[in-house]
């Protein structure tokens, strides 16, 4: 339960602003919890954990926004936040001839929390530190492996939303997860396997139970000697070719080619100033092939264990389910209140902020390629030639979603419907909808694996959004590869 | 509102001097800003932020544990000094404690980095401002969006045997996107001092790339000889200093100044330093550990001579630090925040005369710089204005390209510089820039075309 200083604060405040004669409000307290612990060549390198807590107003006066955020916790603090948001909404409702128009939501009372099984915030750091120790130990096991790294992270925040409408909303949601990496160097030669996923922590919502899920005692074994294996391995050729993506470098292909472009938002020019804007303008919704007909994407704030769910967005509207690509068809907007209406819609529930001084904005929530039939071993063996890649190690796209390349960390060549020798320093180009044009084959639910991004970066200021996506391995015909 | 010099040092003086640690280094960072983004003639987002973070670390013996808290009342950070202090028990023995609290022998630049007309400008007449802006990108046929940053923040880092440094600091910026059915063009300024921001000159300069933008045509992607903007320039620079510039990513191997220390890397016309007491860029003079910010050079003539350093690397290999320590929550090391590379001797005026044919490129989109950082090769696209040079005139604007390209080989094929340079920074953040020049390099490499 949220404390009651703060249920009282913002239920205060919600009066108040009531009485200054808002079109409409909303208040945010956020408290965040974060543990970080990273052990390197079997030293405990880095321990830390913070927190941080403050409160977001957002108030609409003769249909002009007004956001203000503070850290200040009282009654004269949140009095001073109150009179700011107004203060920045007058200012442009004095200018502005276009006045917000805000989808209508039934006021809700509800909570929300993370089902887990252990709170990792109770797990002592020395388990965890131990668990870290025993991974980088079997990592580290090798002479050319020069740097073993073995990191775990684990967030606790909780929310409680309340709006002039009636709503209030707590939830509480706890990740865990981590990564481990293991550079190898011979020579001049350096390359890098990480698991599960790379240059970050793969997050799920769940509790410890979670890290223990990961093995990556187990896991380290297998990521060391690819690693190694690589040191020798033959440069990825140059060439068009049937591409095997493996879910860990196809999250990221659906987070920069599907996820953004699909923003609202980005799609009405809202972010051409910083993350750019879309192809995927409001004309093509509904009509625009963006893939084959196998290629079936969904948005999910209510997946479990996905890092991009929750009951409620951060401006009181239910988690929804929303293919967004159907049977290679543009279908759906990830989209707000005041974003929808524009084009006829209603919002699909993304408007999230990344803390209390942060706006919502239109977000990714966890935006999943859905399976198809087989395995990856039938994608393989339906393969004549081809090449076979994992784990995200570059990515770049245009501003406007289009023209993309992506590095992974290791490939291994196909041959007459089997996997052959490694191949090093792959990467791949295409323009989205050519590309997922030419998905030709997505393996079935067994295979399907989720993975959470804590870093996907948006808005200004900058907010580093935790998203979830999903996917099971995918084959891709007519790829241009080559190397770095 | 700050909460001023006395009220922040002392509230962290006493929760250093009252800490059970052998020694105790806080940092607080406090910022008030507005923000207002806008886009087709509306103000969509307007955020006045008030916020705090103090990053806490503490020396047990050879130990040392790390805690971050938003709050300053004594017992937040009692609790927070707690959690860092049962952090340290738990950590790896150092063989040395890396880091000082008491104050530095080096000298803190007398920088002037708060300048009170940039926060005191009424909300109004900056809304006014945009709203103008808008009306008139609407007359001459043009959409246009952006975002303007005005804030103050001020630095606080108090050790537990007497460090003590506090600075208040005013940052501010404006970016301008002006767009015409597909055609775009951006210009965008970054200040501490907001009687250098020049709004109609940036209108000028993004409608002028928009107007020249209109119908870009493809070109068969190969080798270019291209003039990139400062825009251009630094986002290639700030990658550098993420791969390369850090003594992490050196004792770690992964920089591109791995075992060519004293070797000529790139062209003589290339010099690199890092120069936090810079006033051509956001200057901040010292860094999270209290250390004054000192003057490193990277790249001197071509020739790779440093990297910069915090006190835990620094220590490792027996140096002094440069005064380049991050927040204490991040494990990226040590990395450069005050980039500048010097300029040349061509007005930037001749620029395009000079590169006779070629691309001109405004800006970059999207660069990563991880795809062989031994070679720094980076792939990334370009945005919002590239253009066909014939003759040392513009032809035509081009579609956006994607380049791969080795910046060792890039940095090394330089044919000019301009001699004036552009400060190049993200006005909320506040803390870091770049100072770059124009630059055209030979044989660019360009690998694929969007639509």
């Amino acid at each position: 339960m949220a404390p009651p200083r703060i249920t009282h604060l913002l239920s205060e405040t919600c009066r108040l602003l009531k009485r200054r004669g808002v079109d409409y409000a909303d208040l945010r307290w956020v408290e965040q919890l974060h543990e970080e612990l990273l052990v390197q060549n079997l030293q405990a390198r880095h321990i830390s954990t913070s927190t941080t807590e403050g409160v977001c107003i957002r108030v609409l006066v003769q249909g002009a926004w007004g956001y203000a955020s503070s850290c200040r916790l009282d009654a004269e603090g949140l009095r001073h936040t109150a009179d700011k948001a107004l203060e920045m909404a007058r200012a442009v409702a004095q200018h502005t001839s276009t006045r917000v128009k805000l989808q209508p939501v039934p006021p809700v009372k509800a909570r929300y929390e993370t089902p887990l099984e252990v709170d990792p915030f109770r797990v002592e750091r020395q388990k965890k530190l131990d668990y870290l120790m025993w991974a980088c130990h079997v990592l580290k096991d090798h002479d050319s492996i020069k740097t073993a790294t073995a990191l775990l992270e684990f967030y606790q925040t909780h929310k409680l939303f309340c709006s002039t409408e009636g709503s209030f909303i707590e939830q509480k949601t706890t990740e865990s997860g981590g990564m481990l990496e293991a550079t190898a160097m011979l020579g001049s030669e350096v390359q890098r396997r990480s698991f599960p996923t790379a240059n970050s922590s793969s997050l799920r919502q769940a509790g410890y139970e979670h890290v223990k899920a990961l093995d990556f005692v187990g896991e380290a074994a297998r990521v060391r000697k690819e690693a190694v294996s690589l040191l020798r391995a033959k440069e990825c050729p140059s060439e068009v070719t049937t591409v095997i993506l493996l879910p860990d470098q196809l999250i990221l292909q659906l987070h920069e080619s599907c996820g953004h472009p699909v923003e609202l938002d980005r799609a009405l020019g809202q972010e051409l100033s910083f993350a750019g804007g879309s192809f995927l303008t409001p004309e093509t919704l509904g009509k625009y092939r963006y893939g084959s007909k196998r290629v079936n994407i969904t948005a999910d704030a209510g997946l479990p264990n996905g890092c991009g769910t929750f009951a409620y967005d951060d401006e009181g509207v239910a988690a929804q389910r929303v293919p967004v690509i159907r049977d290679g068809l543009f279908v759906e907007y990830l989209s707000s209140r005041e974003s929808a209406p524009r084009i006829g819609r209603r919002s699909t529930g993304a408007m999230r902020a990344d803390g209390w001084n942060a706006v919502p904005i239109v977000r990714m929530t966890n935006v999943s390629l859905e399976p198809g039939a087989g395995t990856l071993e039938d994608l393989v063996r339906d393969t004549r030639k081809g090449i076979l890649m994992a784990t995200n190690k570059s990515w770049s796209i245009d501003d406007r979603r289009l023209n993309f390349q992506f590095g992974t960390e290791i490939a291994w060549e196909i041959r007459d419907g089997k996997i052959g020798q490694v191949l090093k320093n792959p990467v791949y180009t295409g323009i989205t909808p050519e590309f997922w044009g030419s998905c030709s084959a997505v393996a079935g639910k067994e295979e399907w694996k989720l993975y959470g991004v804590p870093n996907c970066a948006k808005g200004e200021p900058v907010q580093l959004a935790h998203v979830g996506h999903g996917a099971s391995p995918a084959r891709f015909e007519k790829v241009r590869v080559g190397k770095r | 509102m700050l909460l001023g010099k006395s009220r922040l040092t002392e509230a962290l003086r006493r929760a250093a001097q009252s800490s059970p640690a052998d020694q105790t280094l806080l940092a607080a960072q406090r910022s008030s800003q507005t923000t207002l983004r806008f886009s087709a003639g509306q103000i969509h987002q307007n955020l006045h932020e008030e916020d705090l973070t103090i990053w806490i670390k503490v020396a047990c013996g050879h130990r040392s544990g790390v805690a971050t808290t938003s709050s300053f009342k004594q017992d937040a950070l009692r609790k927070a000094v707690d959690a860092a202090v049962a952090i340290a028990h738990l950590s790896g023995k150092q063989a040395f404690p890396s880091f000082s609290t008491a104050p530095p022998k080096e000298i803190v630049p007398s920088i002037e980095t708060y300048f009170p007309d940039t926060v005191r400008r009424p909300l109004e007449e900056t809304v006014r401002m945009i709203y103008g802006l808008s009306e008139r990108s609407r007359k001459a046929g043009m959409s246009l969006a952006g975002s303007i940053v005005l804030g103050e923040s001020e630095l606080s880092v108090i050790g537990s045997r007497g460090l003590a440094q506090y600075r208040p600091f005013t940052s501010g910026g404006l970016r301008l996107v002006a767009t015409e059915g597909s055609a775009s063009g951006f210009a965008a300024q970054s200040f501490r001092n907001i009687a250098e921001m020049d709004e109609e000159a940036l209108l000028e300069s993004a409608w002028g790339t928009c107007r020249l933008n209109r119908h870009p045509q493809s070109i068969p992607v190969g080798k270019y000889d291209v003039l990139l903007e400062p825009e251009a320039v630094a986002e290639i620079l700030e990658w550098m200093g993420t791969i390369g510039f850090g003594a992490k990513q050196l004792q770690e191997r992964t920089s591109f100044l791995t075992g060519r220390l004293g070797e000529k890397i790139m062209d003589r016309k290339i010099s690199i330093f890092d120069d936090g007491s810079d006033p051509a860029g956001l200057a901040v003079p010292f860094d999270l550990e209290g250390v004054p910010k000192q003057r490193v050079p990277l790249i001197d003539k071509g020739r790779a001579i440093g990297v910069v350093y915090d006190s835990h690397y620094a220590k490792l290999v027996h140096r002094r630090s440069t005064g380049h320590a991050l927040p204490y929550d991040e494990f990226e090391g040590p990395l450069p925040t005050n980039l500048v590379m010097e300029g040349g001797s061509t007005p930037r005026a001749q620029l395009l005369k000079k590169l006779g044919r070629g691309l001109w490129i405004r800006r970059f989109h999207y660069v990563n710089g991880l795809l062989d950082t031994h070679e720094a090769l980076m792939t990334g696209l370009t945005r919002d204005g590239t253009f066909l040079v014939k003759n040392g005139k513009v032809a035509g604007a081009v579609k956006n390209l994607r380049f791969t390209q080795s910046m060792l080989e890039a940095f090394s094929k330089v044919a000019a510089l301009s001699k004036e340079r552009r400060r190049v920074a993200d006005p909320a953040q506040g803390f870091s820039s770049v100072v770059v020049p124009a630059l055209i390099l030979r044989d660019f490499t360009f690998t694929g075309q969007t639509r």
